[in-house]
């Protein structure tokens, strides 16, 4: 009884906290935070996607930025070559990229730990030098959609409901959320627990039944799905893509921030997002040099590595309630 | 397709595209050798020891004694990191300690970029004397520096090949890599052997920093991320043979430049390390599930 | 297992006073603006600003003439505007705002607009989409800004173009990509990729080279940007071959030796890139002895500085033949190059480059604005400065080719008219003068008629 009436107040928060963000941050945010909240959001999916891979399964990918480029290419692609609604759009990027990533990722499920892990860079550097000589999709003509030789690039369109910059904040957070959900159902049933059996020991899980190489796929092939989503909405976001903004090292830099934010928990997700997109909003507009936030990651990623794997979404809890027991015990010696 | 007279002035510049490959390439393996670290910093530590070296240039200090800095600042970081976070790490596999080694390249790229700012109309670039020397090879000439780089790669495989397998040192530094605990128990003196480990790896990081600062250029990113293209020859090595990744890196480099004149695939030839190191790894694990030995977090 | 360098709880400390400090920033961003967020960072290990200051100008040049009352400070409201650079690591255009910036307060310093001073909010971009329109959304919600002057960036105009056209602003930037040239609220003082470009293979034309390779980054554009030299050398007769290189270059020789290759010995390698790939190329390119085997090397005017010059050595004397946009420093002594001089030593500290075309065109713009502003009367609002912008007509910068102006347009390219350069012994000289961009280039062959005779007129 006590438990449900936890979870229910847990996830009453969770509700208002959201309510918050969807209707409080447009109305006293600048329009400069509200466009950085955007990316927030569209990155807190990626991290998610990330997360899965790296703290539910233990599979270490170091070309998510990659993936992400996937998506948003086929997201530009249909948005300029058609005139679907846009969560169709989404939809349809999402499935696409799925398909890609498990594509590619199928071979390289019968590689383990650092091997894995260095495939998927190598697999992401082919990725970002195809794209370099591609390009995204420009309203042009052809199956890639680019045209060199435009004067005035078309900018990629926003849903009817969502063209203005706080509309789109609000409908990425509304995405982001279902993404959210999404995984966690997956947490919740039988994915969920092979991919903790698969964590914890793949021999054992093997050992106990458990179709690992399948649980291993559907991972790879969930993560692949809401990156592409992600992709999707970052299209409309920013209006103009171009290669030279998904290089190879942001991917490297994008594991950091999911390792500090914490791989494990869904709000370690939301931590990454904030540390890739927002800080370097805060720090750009206050003048400070983003190196320094490349550096704060660098410390962050052999903080974590050291001492706390959970990252900073299981610590700042922690640390808050041993906080408080300080507090308490120093109330107490006074008292 | 081109003539083969189209090709012959490639195959100069893709051996010593090769010898650059190589010398991260050698490199990483024979610091994953003596210390069970894939050090990625690799090209981080020694960019910043060449801009190190630049900036000594730059007031007039000597070129021996900039490289001598440059080479003692590799070493001294290298050697540092190792020192305080091999033994935190060392019960962790693989993955983790060449993911807490992106940690330390972050930190050195963020510090590169911030001392040495990109200035508007400045390039930077050093050149070392060896640069002026050589000889033809038909229309093509080739520097003492290019030769001395693949020499340097030949030479850091036999002699590093030759120290691993044949003296106590070598061998004890490739049981730590194998298992720390058990070769402690041993009576390995672990500290020791592994601060050699790393002190080596952060000279031979040096000095291919200044050889790769002058052979491809004094750029913090090219330089740092030099060694994911690097990492190609590594993964055919897979991560064990020293002679084998000193081949791949060579083939690599040659196969890239190859592709130079083929006009169809010529926008595509920066995809070479990648794609011959995804194939490579496939092809090598058909058979059998590619692990390390121990990879548990 | 041995603990990490932190304790857990610093790390938490760390995080929390950022999370507290950014949600007081946020619900403050609506009334509070931003500082000027000039980087002012110059680092010890940079070299002094390349050693061109060899012109006869006297030391003691007072910068006072910038302003309309000498030695008497604005104290007025302040006139805000903004301006977007990019910076990361690899490419950086922050000296040409910082350069705007340092004659602003020159101008500040010497009486302002009518008694107002100039504040410049200059914001950084890492070519970023999403950042450069939320770049543009903080000078104008936040900062209020009531004109651009200074933007340099890769995408910026791409990007914000249907921004400042909504709004109304007519923006006065260095421009790099094709909406800064082909839109109407956008006129910039040089010529970008595509008509630098031009003028190197111009060049190489009149000196009856049989082949043209034309080599450029790989960066937004190429189309746009080669469509111009494939028309000259269409009408010339000459064949050219296009070709892209992936940025940065990690292998120089190969791309040297493909591009000697297509050219062949009596043909001309015309580069596109920016001073540090362009520099290693030809690096390559003298390295493998291969300089010589073509009959000229041609480059767009990024290569125009006195630094590439002394990098090169003397191989390159009269065989690298650099578009120069902007009037040259070390050869022309008149009193604006004196001033621009005077006013980058007084108060372009900022400026790391010193003495070169990015420090120019930064100077010219603020030139023009100052210029504008002083025409306005009443109130400084968005539509007043704007308007005053537009209405610059003939206006000598004194580091052009030619009279600059704004007009209404549908394109903008003022600057179309350029000198060429050789490196000689560790400088750029001038090896042939002010020449018009040919108007086989169909852009600049719709500007003109559009502009009318106002675009042709040379400057006195």
């Amino acid at each position: 009884m006590r438990a449900d009436r936890t979870q229910l107040i847990r996830w009453g928060v969770v509700a208002a906290l959201v309510l918050f963000v969807l209707f409080g941050f447009p109305a006293f945010l600048s329009l400069y935070y509200v466009d950085a909240m955007t990316q927030v959001a569209i990155y807190s999916m990626v991290a998610l996607a990330l997360g899965i891979l790296v703290g539910r399964v233990g599979l270490v990918s170091l070309g998510q930025v990659a993936v992400l480029a996937i998506g948003a290419w086929v997201a530009a692609r249909l948005l300029f070559a058609t005139t679907q609604p846009y969560p169709l759009v989404l939809l349809e990027a999402g499935l696409i990229t799925m398909v890609a990533g498990t594509l590619i990722g199928l071979p390289a499920l019968r590689l383990r730990g650092l091997y894995l892990a260095l495939i998927t860079l190598m697999l992401a550097g082919a990725i970002t030098v195809v794209l370099a000589t591609v390009n995204f999709p420009n309203g042009g003509h052809g199956f890639l959609g680019y045209n060199g030789g435009l004067i005035h690039i078309p900018p990629i369109r926003r849903p009817s409901v969502a063209a203005g910059d706080p509309a789109y904040f609000r409908y990425s957070v509304i995405v982001a959320v279902l993404m959210f959900l999404l995984v966690l159902a997956h947490i919740r049933t039988r994915p969920g627990r092979a991919w903790a059996a698969i964590r914890q020991s793949e021999p054992a899980a093997l050992a106990a039944g458990i179709n690992t190489w399948l649980y291993k796929l559907w991972a790879f092939a969930l993560a692949s799905f809401i990156t592409g989503v992600a992709g999707g909405v970052l299209a409309g976001a920013v209006h103009y893509l171009y290669s030279i903004g998904f290089p190879t090292q942001d991917s490297i830099t994008l594991l950091a921030v999911v390792l500090m934010g914490g791989a494990y928990s869904l709000w370690g997700a939301v931590v990454a997002a904030l540390l890739y997109q927002f800080l370097p909003a805060l720090l750009n507009n206050w003048g400070v040099s983003a190196d320094w936030l490349i550096i704060l990651f660098g410390l962050g990623v052999v903080q974590v590595l050291t001492t706390a794997p959970a990252g900073l979404a299981d610590q700042v809890p922690r640390d808050l309630a041993r906080l408080g027991r300080l507090l308490m015990r120093l109330r107490g010696d006074t008292g | 397709m081109p003539p083969w007279s189209d090709f012959e002035p490639f195959i100069v510049s893709g051996l010593a595209l090769g010898g650059v490959y190589a010398l991260s390439g050698v490199g990483l393996v024979v610091l994953y050798r003596a210390t069970g670290v894939l050090y990625l910093a690799f090209g981080a530590v020694g960019a910043m020891g060449a801009l190190i070296a630049w900036s000594l240039m730059q007031a007039g200090a000597p070129g021996w004694l900039s490289w001598l800095v440059c080479v003692a600042f590799a070493a001294a970081v290298t050697l540092g990191y190792g020192v305080v976070f091999g033994p935190a790490l060392a019960a962790r596999g693989p993955l983790i300690k060449a993911v807490a080694t992106i940690g330390l390249t972050l930190i050195l790229y963020g510090a590169m970029d911030l001392l040495w700012t990109t200035s508007g109309g400045e390039a930077r670039s050093i050149t070392l004397p060896t640069d002026n020397g050589g000889f033809s090879i038909g229309q093509i000439q080739v520097n003492w520096t290019q030769v001395i780089a693949l020499a340097a790669g030949v030479v850091i495989t036999a002699a590093t090949g030759a120290f691993l397998r044949y003296t106590k040192l070598g061998t004890a530094m490739r049981a730590m890599a194998n298992d720390r605990e058990i070769t402690a128990t041993l009576g390995v003196p672990v500290r020791r052997v592994e601060a050699a480990a790393w002190l080596g790896c952060g000279v031979l990081a040096g000095v291919a920093g200044l050889l790769l600062a002058d052979l491809v250029a004094l750029d913090a990113t090219t330089l740092t991320f030099l060694v994911i293209s690097s990492l190609a020859a590594v993964l055919i090595a897979r991560l064990r043979s020293i002679a084998l990744a000193f081949a791949a890196a060579i083939a690599v480099g040659l196969l890239h430049d190859l592709l130079t004149p083929i006009t169809s695939l010529t926008n595509y030839r920066d995809m070479t390390p990648f794609v011959i190191a995804a194939v490579g790894l496939l092809v090598l694990s058909r058979h059998q599930v590619l692990a390390q030995s121990r990879e548990e977090s | 297992m041995s603990r990490g360098i932190f304790a857990p709880s610093a790390r938490t400390m760390v995080v929390l006073a950022a999370a507290a400090l950014a949600v007081g920033t946020g619900a403050a961003g609506c009334s509070s603006s931003s500082s000027s967020s000039s980087s002012s960072s110059t680092s010890a290990s940079t070299p002094p600003p390349s050693a061109s200051s060899a012109s006869s100008a006297p030391a003691t040049v007072s910068t006072s003439s910038c302003g309309t009352n000498p030695g008497v400070a604005a104290t007025g409201t302040p006139i805000a505007l903004g301006a977007i650079a990019t910076n990361q690591p690899g490419t950086s255009f922050t000296d040409i705002p910082n350069m705007a910036a340092a004659y602003f307060a020159c101008v500040n310093a010497n009486g302002g607009i009518n008694g107002h001073p100039i504040k410049l909010y200059i914001e950084t971009e890492q070519t970023n989409p999403a950042q450069i329109a939320a770049d543009a959304k903080q000078l104008v919600d936040t900062d209020h800004v009531v004109g651009i002057v200074g933007n340099t960036s890769i995408i910026e105009c791409s990007v914000d173009s249907s921004y400042w056209q909504k709004l109304g602003f007519y923006i006065i930037d260095s421009g790099i990509a094709p909406e800064c040239y082909g839109t109407p609220n956008s006129a910039a003082v040089n010529m970008g990729p595509r008509y630098s470009s031009d003028g190197a293979v111009q060049y190489a034309l009149s000196q009856h080279v049989s082949k043209i390779v034309f080599d450029q980054s790989n960066v937004p554009g190429t189309g746009y940007i080669a469509a111009g030299p494939s028309a000259l050398a269409a009408a010339a007769g000459v064949p050219i071959v296009q070709l892209t290189e992936n940025v940065p270059i990690s292998d120089a020789d190969s791309v040297a030796i493909k591009e000697v290759d297509d050219a062949g010995p009596n043909g001309a390698v015309v580069l596109n890139f920016t001073p540090p790939e362009a520099l290693i190329i030809l690096q390559a390119a003298q390295k493998l002895g291969l300089e010589d085997h073509v009959k000229l090397w041609g480059c767009s005017t990024p290569c125009n500085t006195d630094f590439l010059a002394t990098s090169l050595g003397p191989k390159w004397n009269n065989k690298l033949f650099v578009n120069a946009e902007l009037l040259p420093p070390d050869v022309t002594n008149t009193p604006t190059m004196n001033l621009y001089e005077a006013i980058l030593k007084q108060y372009g500290s900022a400026v790391s480059g010193g003495i070169g075309s990015f420090s120019q065109m930064g100077f010219t713009e603020a030139e023009i604005a100052v210029h504008a502003l002083e025409s306005v009367t009443g109130a400084y609002t968005v539509a007043s400065v704007n308007a005053a912008f537009k209405a610059v007509s003939n206006f000598s910068t004194g580091m052009l080719c030619q009279l600059w102006s704004y007009g209404s347009s549908p394109t903008h390219i003022p600057n179309n008219e350029d000198s060429t350069v050789t490196p000689d012994n560790g400088k750029m000289v001038t090896a042939q003068g002010c020449t018009l961009i040919s108007a086989v280039d169909p852009q600049i062959a719709a500007y003109r008629s559009a502009a009318g005779t106002a675009a042709l007129e040379p400057a006195s």
